[in-house]
């Protein structure tokens, strides 16, 4: 449990202490914010304002966002030899893991914090869907636990951030598109079982719509476990090299 | 402090470490002596709880590293080969980390005490990436000993450093010897002489020789090595004069004599006087060598 803590503290200064993760937060911030403004723009004529704005730009956005945040984590350690180190200290190989995870969710959660600000624009102009946007805020966080969890474990896969980012987005890609893919395909069994493997079929047509499921959220945390998982053994295969 | 028995590791079909034994007392300062590849890197990993053991058993602080790893880590503060740093860390951030992980609970007095020890204290605000090599290494120092553990494992402490520092280095680990148990490695023998109460050599994963540097210079050395120069006889000659000596087991050209290889514990200097004389050839030098454990070492490896 210390173990845990004293990683995770680790994580979160170190997000602080690097130029990447505020360009992130400064990147993430004038995207949504042109989007804010557009909409709203858009919104004074023509629709409601859109209440699951931010989260679906974001669902799409997590592909290469996720890597970027993630790719750090175990890559790092593995290439300044400091792994060897994590794996004498007495804590269990999932501390680290756990510890790592939890750091990059909580810093993706603060970023998600700071877009609240256009919820509080909105109340203050107008009557928005509330509570359609905390289930979408509520879906794209559980969403984005599970990117990042995709995202660490391709870190944990090579020495090279590059190439651990490279994977990542990759594979988040595919989990994606399962949802398109399972749009256009004539089998209706196949695109059934396309849309419930992605992320986006958990997301796009629920949380976003303001629909709160439980089958859905236990996706996310299924892949968020499995993920981590993984993660742990690949982690631990380390002693064995 | 330390058991080792029979330790074992293959990498495949490669072995690394093959039946290795050896013992650290408490407050013990043991060198593990050997060339590159030797397996040192590969035992301290084992001692560590980093790697299990292929066969074999050893204890640290008295807890067995496969069914108590979690304990041997906790009673270990080792230093790997290349000293393992987060760049981004400051010196302090960086020690309390370790010590946090490590489960100590007055962070900032061990802390403080730690790097007063490698005199790091006026750099606690200093980025670990701003520091040199030298510097470096220290920090790797204090990060083993934060946690107060009673056994020390430093994998090569003074590779790639300074003379200074490396003096400095050495005393750390002297001074270290007086309330913990230390095995580090090196391949450098005098160093080894110098710092440690005990010295293991080992050489393509096994145990080769063992023991105080001294007493392992005398077991070893004792009439090793003669040199003897003559005039009146070439090589062959000499060779074809000693022949008959069964205990001398090698003659090779050294400067203007030859140097004589004596099974240890043989004292061959009046046998060899009496034969060369009787062979009509002149005498002009015959002593006793004095090896350094240089000498040894090297001629160890070369005899396995
Ligand atoms: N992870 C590994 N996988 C395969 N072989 C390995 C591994 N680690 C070490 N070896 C091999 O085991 C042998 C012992 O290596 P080790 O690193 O323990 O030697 P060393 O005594 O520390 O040498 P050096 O002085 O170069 O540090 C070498 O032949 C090395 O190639
Ligand atoms: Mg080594």
């Amino acid at each position: 449990m210390g173990g845990i803590l004293t990683v995770f503290r680790r994580e979160v200064g170190q997000y602080f202490a690097s130029p990447v993760a505020y360009l992130i937060a400064f990147a993430l911030l004038l995207i949504t914010g042109l989007l804010f403004n557009t909409d709203l723009t858009y919104s004074m004529r023509v629709k409601p304002a859109e209440a699951a704005l931010i989260p679906g730009f974001l669902s799409f956005a997590l592909v290469f966002f996720a890597p970027l945040l993630t790719m750090r984590l175990l890559a790092e350690e593995k290439r300044e030899g400091t792994l060897e180190l994590l794996l004498t200290a007495p804590v269990p190989d999932s501390s680290i893991v756990f510890g790592k995870f939890l750091g990059a969710w909580f810093y993706y959660s603060l970023l998600l914090v700071l877009t609240f600000i256009y919820q509080f624009i909105l109340l203050a102009i107008a009557q928005p869907d509330i509570g359609h946007a905390i289930s979408a805020y509520l879906g794209i966080w559980l969403y984005g636990g599970a990117s990042l969890a995709v995202g660490m474990l391709f870190s944990g896969l090579t020495e090279n951030q590059i190439v651990a980012a490279f994977l990542g987005m990759t594979a988040l890609m595919f989990l994606w598109l399962g949802d398109l893919a399972g749009q256009i395909v004539a089998n209706l069994d196949l695109a059934y079982v396309l849309r419930q493997l992605s992320l986006q079929g958990h997301f796009s047509t629920s949380f976003a719509v303001g629909l709160l499921r439980a089958e859905d959220a236990a996706y996310f945390v299924g892949i968020i476990a499995v993920m981590l998982f993984i993660t742990i053994r690949v982690v631990e295969s380390h002693r064995w090299r | 402090m330390i058991e080792v028995e029979n330790l074992t590791k293959h990498f495949g079909t490669h072995l690394a470490v093959d039946h290795v034994s050896f013992t650290a007392q408490p407050g013990e300062i043991v060198g593990l002596l050997g060339p590159n590849g030797a397996g040192k890197t590969t035992t301290m990993r084992m001692l560590t709880g980093f790697m299990p053991p292929s066969d074999g058993t050893a204890r640290v602080a008295g807890f067995d590293v496969l069914a108590d790893s979690l304990a041997v880590r906790q009673s270990v503060g080792y230093l790997p080969e290349h000293v393992p740093v987060y760049p981004d860390m400051t010196v302090y951030g960086y020690i309390s980390f370790w010590a946090r992980l490590r489960g100590v609970r007055n962070v900032r007095q061990h802390v403080d005490a730690a790097l007063e020890r490698v005199q790091l204290t006026d750099r606690r605000k200093m980025l670990v990436r701003h520091l040199s090599k030298g510097l470096t290494q220290r920090l790797g120092l204090a990060q083993a000993l934060v946690h107060d553990p009673p056994v020390i494992i430093l994998d090569e402490p003074t590779i790639g450093i300074d003379p200074q520092q490396v003096i400095e280095v050495r005393d750390t680990i002297r001074q270290l010897g007086e309330n913990h148990t230390v095995l580090f490695s090196t391949h450098i023998l005098s160093e080894a002489e110098q710092v440690c109460d005990r010295v293991v050599i080992i050489q393509q994963g096994r145990v080769v020789a063992q023991g105080a540097p001294a007493t392992l210079r005398q077991q070893l050395q004792s009439g090793a090595h003669l040199y003897v120069e003559v005039r009146g006889a070439n090589e062959a000659k000499i060779r074809e004069i000693l022949n008959p000596l069964r205990d001398i087991q090698a003659i090779e050209p050294q400067g203007n004599g030859f140097s004589l290889r004596v099974k240890p514990g043989k004292d061959l200097r009046a046998a060899v006087a009496e034969r060369v004389m009787a062979a009509g050839v002149s005498l002009l030098e015959l002593r006793p060598v004095a090896m350094t454990l240089e000498d040894i070492f090297l001629d160890i490896i070369k005899r396995n």
